[in-house]
C-alpha cells in the first residue's frame, strides 16, 4: 500500500468521525425507509417475510445513493482534489480509494442495520448470510457507480446523480434479491453471488478510469 | 465533414435526398405491410401494429449503440462532431423506444388482455427508456456544450456494457419468478408477405433515423457556431 | 491576445544552477476558437521566480493547470528536467501546487491540516510545529472552523514548509492579504529561493518579488 492511500484513508475517516451525521444519515434513512414497509402494508409476518429481501435492497439502494454526494463535492470544492490529481499517482487508484472509503462510511453501517431489518421484517434466519453477501457485493458496487455518477454531476443536484446511477444499478437489484430469495428457498445461490463479484471485478477498474475521465470534465 | 459551414452546406442537399427515400420506402413498407399482406390466423388484423412495433425497437436499440460508439471516439479523439452526434441521436433513440413501448402496450391489450406485463423483454425496454433519460437529463444540466458531450460519452460507454447485464440479469429474474403466462411470439416463422415489408419499414426506419439525425445536428451546429459569420450569413439568406 | 516579455532585471542573486527545471515551448490554448494565449515560451531556472500577470478570465489558472498536466494544451511542449537535463514526468518532479482554493478542512485542527498533504506515513511533530510558528499561527490543535480567512491562508502556507519542493505553483497567493501576510510571503518566497525552489505565481499586477514577468 503506498504511503498516500494510507494518509487519505485516514484523513477522511477523521473528518467522517468528527462529522458524525455522514455515516449515521444513510443509517437512519435505511431504517426509516425499512419501517415504512410494514406501516403502509400491514403488519401481516406472511406478507412482509415474502417480501423482505426486495424491500431491503431498495432501501439499501437508496440509502447508499443518498451518501454519494460526499464522495467528490466537498473535496472539489475546497481544491483538495486538485492537489491530490497533481501530486498523487495513478488517479484511478485515488478514486478506488475514494470508493472504498465512501463504502465503509455507508455500505459498512448498512450491513449491521440490514441485520436489525431482517429481524423486524421476519425475513427466515437461514437467508441472513446469503443476505449479508449480497449486500457486501452489492453495496460496493453501488459506491462504484455513486463515484461514477458524482463525478458527472459533480456540483450538481444530488437527484441528478441518482436518476445517472439508478437505472445501472438494477442488475445489482434484481442479483441481490435473487439471492435472498433463493436462500429462503433451499436453492443455490452463488451463482449470482459470483455474477455479482464479477461486475465487481470488471467495474471496478474500468468505472475508475471513466471517474477520472469524468472529474478532470471539470477542470476544462 | 470536418467543418461545420461545409457540412452545413453539404448537408442541404443530403436532407432533400434521405427525406424523399425515407417517406418513399416508409410509405412503401406501411402500404405492403397494412394493405398487401395477409391477416394472421390468430391474430387477425390486430398483428400490424408489428410493421411500426418492431423497427422502432430495432432503432432503440441500435440508436444507442450508435451514441456509444460516438462517445467512444469522443473521449479517445476528442473529435467536436462525434459529441454533436451524440447529443443530436439521444432524443431520436428515446422517441423511438417511447414508441415502442406504446405500440407495445397498444398491441398488448387486445392480445394478451392487459396493457403491461412485467415480462423480461419489456422490462429491459423500459429500463433503456430511463437510461435515455439519465443521458438527456444529464446533457441539459452542464451548461458547456463540449463538457456535456464528454460526461454523456462517458455515461453511454458505461450503458452499453451494462444493456446485456440487465438485459441478462431481468431473464434470470423472469425464471425465477414463475414465468407470466403471456409469451411474447417468439420469432414466428413468417410468411414471405409478412417479412418482406417489415424489411422494408426498418429501411425506412434507419431512413427517419437520419434524416432527423441530420437535422437535429444542424440545428446543434447552427447553435453551437451561433456567433461566426458564415451562421448570420446562412441566417441572413434564409429569413 | 498580444504577448509581451518583461523580464525584470535580476539583481543581487547567485543562482545556484542555471539549467532551468522547467522548459515551456510554443505552449497555446485555445476556448472556443479563441486564443487565451499562443506561442508561450519560457523557462523555470532554479531558485528563480516566474509571476504570470493578467485579468480575470485571461486564463492564467488554465496555464498552470496545463502546466502540471490537469489539462492538455492546444500545442506546445512542457519539459520537466532534473539535474542531467533528463525529461521527468512531471508527477515524480518534485512540485507543490496551491490552487484558489485553499484545500482547508474545517474538521481538522491546524496540524492535521498541514501533516494531511505530506505523502508519507512518518509524521515529524517537529516540523510541523516549526511550520507553524513560522507563519505565525499560535495553537496547532485549534479546529480550522475556529479560524478566519487570513488564518485559513497561513495554514495553506506552512504547507511549503513542510517538505522541498523544486517548484511550487501558486494560484493568487497575494489576493486578500493584509500587509503582514504579504511581507510573511515575501519572505518566505525569498528563503525558499536561497534553498533552489523557483515560485510560478498568478496575479493581477506585480507583486513586487524579483521574478520574469508573463503577460497573458
Amino acid at each position: 500500500m503506498k504511503s498516500w492511500t494510507y494518509i487519505l484513508l485516514k484523513r477522511d475517516l477523521l473528518i467522517a468521525f468528527r462529522r458524525s451525521a455522514t455515516y449515521i444519515t444513510p443509517l437512519i434513512f435505511f431504517l426509516i425507509v425499512i419501517t415504512f414497509f410494514p406501516l403502509a402494508l400491514g403488519p401481516q409476518e406472511k406478507l412482509l417475510s415474502s417480501l423482505a429481501p426486495g424491500v431491503i435492497w431498495i432501501a439499501a439502494l437508496l440509502a447508499s445513493l443518498l451518501a454519494v454526494e460526499t464522495i467528490f463535492n466537498e473535496d472539489f470544492r475546497d481544491g483538495t482534489l486538485d492537489s491530490f490529481f497533481i501530486s498523487l499517482e495513478p488517479t484511478f487508484i485515488l478514486v478506488f480509494v475514494k470508493v472504498f472509503i465512501h463504502w465503509l462510511i455507508t455500505g459498512l453501517p448498512l450491513l449491521l442495520a440490514s441485520c436489525v431489518a431482517a429481524l423486524v421484517l421476519y425475513l427466515p434466519f437461514e437467508s441472513v448470510s446469503a443476505m449479508i453477501l449480497s449486500l457486501i457485493l452489492g453495496t460496493f458496487f453501488m459506491s462504484l457507480l455513486g463515484a461514477l455518477g458524482a463525478a458527472l454531476s459533480l456540483g450538481k443536484s444530488a437527484i441528478l446523480s441518482a436518476v445517472i446511477v439508478l437505472p445501472f444499478s438494477i442488475p445489482t437489484l434484481l442479483m441481490g434479491t435473487s439471492v435472498i430469495a433463493s436462500a429462503i428457498n433451499n436453492q443455490e445461490y452463488t451463482g449470482f453471488l459470483m455474477i455479482m463479484g464479477g461486475m465487481l471485478a470488471i467495474g471496478i477498474p474500468a468505472i475508475c478510469l471513466l471517474t477520472v475521465e469524468a472529474l478532470l470534465l471539470s477542470y476544462d | 465533414m470536418g467543418s461545420p459551414p461545409l457540412f452545413y452546406r453539404w448537408s442541404s442537399k443530403a436532407l432533400v435526398w434521405l427525406g424523399v427515400s425515407s417517406i418513399i420506402t416508409l410509405s412503401l413498407g406501411l402500404f405492403m405491410g397494412i394493405g398487401l399482406s395477409p391477416a394472421d390466423y390468430k391474430q387477425g388484423d390486430v398483428y400490424r401494429i408489428i410493421y411500426i412495433h418492431v423497427p422502432s425497437a430495432i432503432m432503440g436499440e441500435s440508436i444507442f449503440i450508435f451514441m456509444a460508439l460516438c462517445g467512444f471516439i469522443n473521449i479517445i479523439w476528442r473529435a467536436k462532431i462525434s459529441g454533436m452526434l451524440l447529443k443530436a441521436a439521444a432524443p431520436i433513440g428515446m422517441s423511438f423506444v417511447l414508441l415502442v413501448l406504446t405500440t407495445g402496450s397498444i398491441w398488448g391489450k387486445p392480445t394478451w388482455g392487459t396493457w403491461w406485463v412485467w415480462d423480461a423483454r419489456l422490462t429491459s425496454t423500459l429500463i433503456l427508456f430511463f437510461i435515455y433519460a439519465a443521458l438527456i437529463g444529464l446533457h441539459s444540466t452542464i451548461e458547456d456544450k463540449i463538457k456535456a458531450d464528454r460526461a454523456v460519452s462517458i455515461l453511454a460507454i458505461v450503458g452499453v456494457a451494462i444493456i446485456p447485464v440487465i438485459k441478462k440479469s431481468v431473464d434470470w429474474w423472469q425464471t425465477l419468478h414463475q414465468p407470466s403466462t403471456f409469451k411474447l411470439t417468439s420469432a414466428p416463422s413468417m410468411s414471405p408477405e409478412m417479412y418482406q415489408p417489415l424489411l422494408i419499414c426498418v429501411i425506412g426506419f434507419y431512413l427517419v433515423f437520419a434524416f432527423i439525425l441530420t437535422l437535429n445536428l444542424r440545428n446543434e451546429i447552427l447553435e453551437r457556431e451561433s456567433s461566426k459569420k458564415w451562421v448570420k450569413e446562412v441566417i441572413g439568406n434564409q429569413s | 491576445m498580444s504577448l509581451r516579455f518583461s523580464y525584470v532585471k535580476l539583481f543581487g542573486k547567485i543562482a545556484l544552477s542555471m539549467l532551468p527545471y522547467l522548459k515551456v515551448e510554443n505552449l497555446s490554448c485555445f476556448r472556443s476558437d479563441k486564443a487565451l494565449f499562443q506561442d508561450l515560451k519560457f523557462d523555470v531556472l532554479p531558485g528563480q521566480n516566474l509571476e504570470i500577470l493578467g485579468s480575470n478570465g485571461s486564463g492564467k489558472t488554465t496555464l498552470l493547470r496545463i502546466l502540471l498536466g490537469l489539462l492538455k494544451p492546444d500545442a506546445g511542449s512542457i519539459f520537466w528536467l532534473d539535474d542531467q537535463q533528463n525529461y521527468n514526468n512531471y508527477r515524480t518532479f518534485s512540485c507543490f501546487y496551491q490552487g484558489h482554493q485553499l484545500a482547508v478542512k474545517n474538521l481538522l485542527t491546524v496540524a492535521e491540516n498541514i501533516q494531511m498533504t505530506k505523502a508519507s506515513k512518518n509524521i515529524d511533530i517537529e516540523a510541523i510545529s516549526k511550520c507553524i510558528s513560522r507563519v505565525g499561527l499560535i495553537d496547532p490543535h485549534e479546529y480550522a472552523s475556529n479560524l478566519s480567512v487570513g488564518q485559513r491562508k497561513r495554514i495553506s502556507i506552512a504547507r511549503w514548509l513542510l517538505d522541498f519542493h523544486k517548484i511550487y505553483f501558486i494560484d493568487e497567493p497575494f489576493s486578500a492579504l493584509d500587509d503582514e501576510a504579504t511581507q510573511l510571503i515575501q519572505d518566505l518566497i525569498l528563503d525558499l529561493n536561497s534553498k533552489g525552489s523557483s515560485f510560478v505565481i498568478t496575479g493581477h499586477r506585480s507583486s513586487g518579488i524579483e521574478a520574469t514577468h508573463i503577460n497573458i
